[in-house]
């Protein structure tokens, strides 16, 4: 059955477009990722305009990260003064992602941009996810211990501030850059950034690893919530149509992902995601170095010219 | 209820507004400058006259493109019985131009990238020709550039800013650019042969079909009337192409009332998110 995309302006199929969002929803669930960082490229891969992938690709880790953050914070898994100091260096970050994405879609190297965004993080990721779990794969179970109270050049800044919940006493500056961080990449990449957020928290940070997906998942749900609105008000790049596509294959895809990752060990399932996140970053970086079949390119004049 | 409630959603959210309805009257067809010679010579002069035969399209969320035939007679046809080929018609089915970008990439230090990029003042965002014969063997390239007939003789004038920059060769590859990327997207075509048939001695017919993808907005579809290379008749009759049903409301909400627009995306992302966790928490396992 074929529909109509009414901001991507594209007739495509449905049901190919929800087994995509379903594929997605099972390897996130199965790896516990957002997925963000498959579905995006996915969406450029089948000619949705990238602008549109990105924003559209907000909303849809808003509809997946919701529920799972209202869980943590039953759970009382969530840090809300780490969140909010999260939250709002991501809407800093969140608005200057969108505005140089008008920018750079004027000046024709949006795309570019992104496929650079994409090899630089997911190569990086990936890397350091491959040999910490080949590491532990060999170790076959052995455990590093951690020194606890080590200090390091992130608490000597100034403006600290109790966090209770995460009982630390830091400066508000490294939550406050690593929000923003985020927040940044996910408005020009459409992914929610808990890839890069999770270990920033656990390794610069030192947050208890107890409240860091809790945590992570609050600023997510905030930061892509005002990463929509801000997409569909400068970009007009949300399509909600495609956005429920997803959604709802995301959703029936993440229960069986969810139960299949019950069966896997962890460092497998961390091996598999980084072979995976590599995957994606090689495939990226194959597309940018090689020749491509058309050098030209056609797309509308966007409002401020060039 | 709450699982009644979710697949009611998603069957909502699914349904495309099925069929299109064709509205009729959108003023009859025109011919192109009407003939300064019907005083002179009513009777002998051949005309021709055409329409098509859906004036207003409509995309809705279930399009998936539409087959439009544009059909006509000509008037005082002088051809002999049984002689095919005495006239000719050309077909052009034109859409709105909008202005264009195009880029090329090239090596940067290993990496593709777009360094150049012209600005097409305005080029027409569908293109379709249908003709009696390839139309190189009906009429000579100075005609057919007259007319705008054909790839080569669309109208493409890049805006004032990207004028100069470029040399002539340069400027000759970036407009084949255009035309091959628009024939990819299927958006320019060249109907096969006999894209325009005749049944008896004047009436004609050609079926052009509007792909999925076609540019909304007004279409034209300009009808040529040939004999030995030369046009001696021309007819125009235009066609509207707009949104319409959820696919309308959609767009023009997100364009026109885009923080709202913004703010219902993120009320339908947190619900959706909701009332799919809700439902699969009452699946057992």
């Amino acid at each position: 059955m074929n529909i109509y995309l009414p901001i991507a302006e594209m007739s495509v199929n449905a049901a190919l477009f929800l087994s995509m969002g379903c594929a997605v929803g099972f390897l996130s669930g199965l790896f516990g990722v957002g997925g963000g960082f498959l579905l995006t490229p996915l969406l450029i891969f089948m000619g949705v305009p990238s602008a549109v992938a990105v924003g559209t690709g907000s909303m849809q880790i808003l509809a997946s990260s919701v529920s799972g953050a209202i869980a943590q914070y039953r759970r009382k898994n969530v840090d809300v003064k780490m969140g909010a100091v999260l939250v709002a260096g991501g809407i800093v970050g969140s608005v200057i992602g969108v505005s140089l994405m008008k920018i750079l879609r004027q000046m024709g190297q949006f795309d570019l941009f992104v496929s650079l965004s994409y090899v630089t993080f997911l190569g990086a990721v990936g890397a350091l996810m491959m040999i910490e779990s080949i590491g532990t794969l060999r170790r076959t179970g052995g455990h590093v211990a951690r020194k606890t109270g080590q200090h390091s050049w992130v608490h000597g800044l100034p403006f600290k501030m109790r966090f209770h919940r995460s009982k630390l006493y830091i400066s508000v500056i490294p939550p406050a850059m690593i929000g923003a961080f985020v927040g940044f990449m996910a408005a020009i990449m459409g992914v929610g950034g808990g890839f890069v957020m999770v270990p920033a928290m656990i390794y610069l940070l030192r947050v208890p690893t107890s409240v860091v997906i809790g945590t992570s998942l609050f600023q997510i749900v905030f930061v892509m919530a005002v990463t929509t609105l801000l997409q569909a008000m400068q970009n007009k790049a949300v399509d909600v149509v495609l956005a429920l596509l997803l959604i709802v294959g995301g959703v029936i895809g993440a229960q069986f992902g969810a139960s299949a990752g019950d069966r896997l060990k962890g460092e497998q399932l961390r091996f598999m995601l980084a072979a995976l996140v590599l995957l994606v970053c090689l495939r990226i970086g194959w597309d940018l170095m090689t020749k491509p079949a058309e050098i030209y390119s056609i797309g509308p004049v966007l409002g401020g010219g060039f | 209820m709450r699982r009644a409630l979710l697949l009611l959603f998603m069957a909502l959210a699914l349904t495309p507004a099925v069929g299109q309805d064709k509205r009729p009257g959108m003023g009859p067809p025109r011919p192109i400058a009407p003939p300064a010679s019907t005083l002179a010579a009513p009777i002998d002069v051949p005309t021709i006259e055409a329409d098509v035969s859906t004036r207003s399209l409509e995309v809705t969320t279930g399009f998936t493109g539409h087959e439009i035939i544009v059909f006509g007679a000509i008037d005082n046809s002088q051809a002999p019985q049984d002689h095919a080929g005495f006239y000719d018609v050309v077909v052009v089915v034109e859409g709105t131009p909008f202005p264009v970008v195009v880029r090329k990439k090239s090596d940067v230090a290993g990496v593709w990238i777009n360094t150049s990029a012209i600005t097409f003042a305005s080029v027409p965002s569908y293109y379709a020709i249908a003709s009696t014969k390839p139309i190189e063997e009906i009429a000579g390239p100075s005609v057919l550039e007259r007319h705008a007939i054909g790839f080569r003789h669309i109208k493409m004038t890049p805006s004032p800013a990207s004028r100069g920059a470029f040399k002539d060769y340069e400027l000759a590859a970036f407009r084949a650019a255009v035309i091959r990327l628009k024939k990819e997207q299927n958006l320019y075509v060249i109907e096969p042969k006999d894209g325009v048939t005749f049944t008896g001695r004047s009436l004609f017919r050609s079926t052009i079909a509007l792909p999925a993808n076609v540019p909304v907005g007004p279409l034209v579809a300009r009808t040529y009337l040939f004999r030995n290379g030369e046009v001696i008749s021309a007819h125009i009759a235009r066609v509207t192409l707009q949104r319409a049903g959820v696919e309308r409301v959609v767009h023009n909400f997100a364009f026109i009332y885009p923080m709202s627009y913004g703010l219902i995306a993120v009320l339908i992302a947190v619900l959706a998110g909701l009332l799919a966790s809700a439902y699969f928490r009452r699946q057992p396992g």
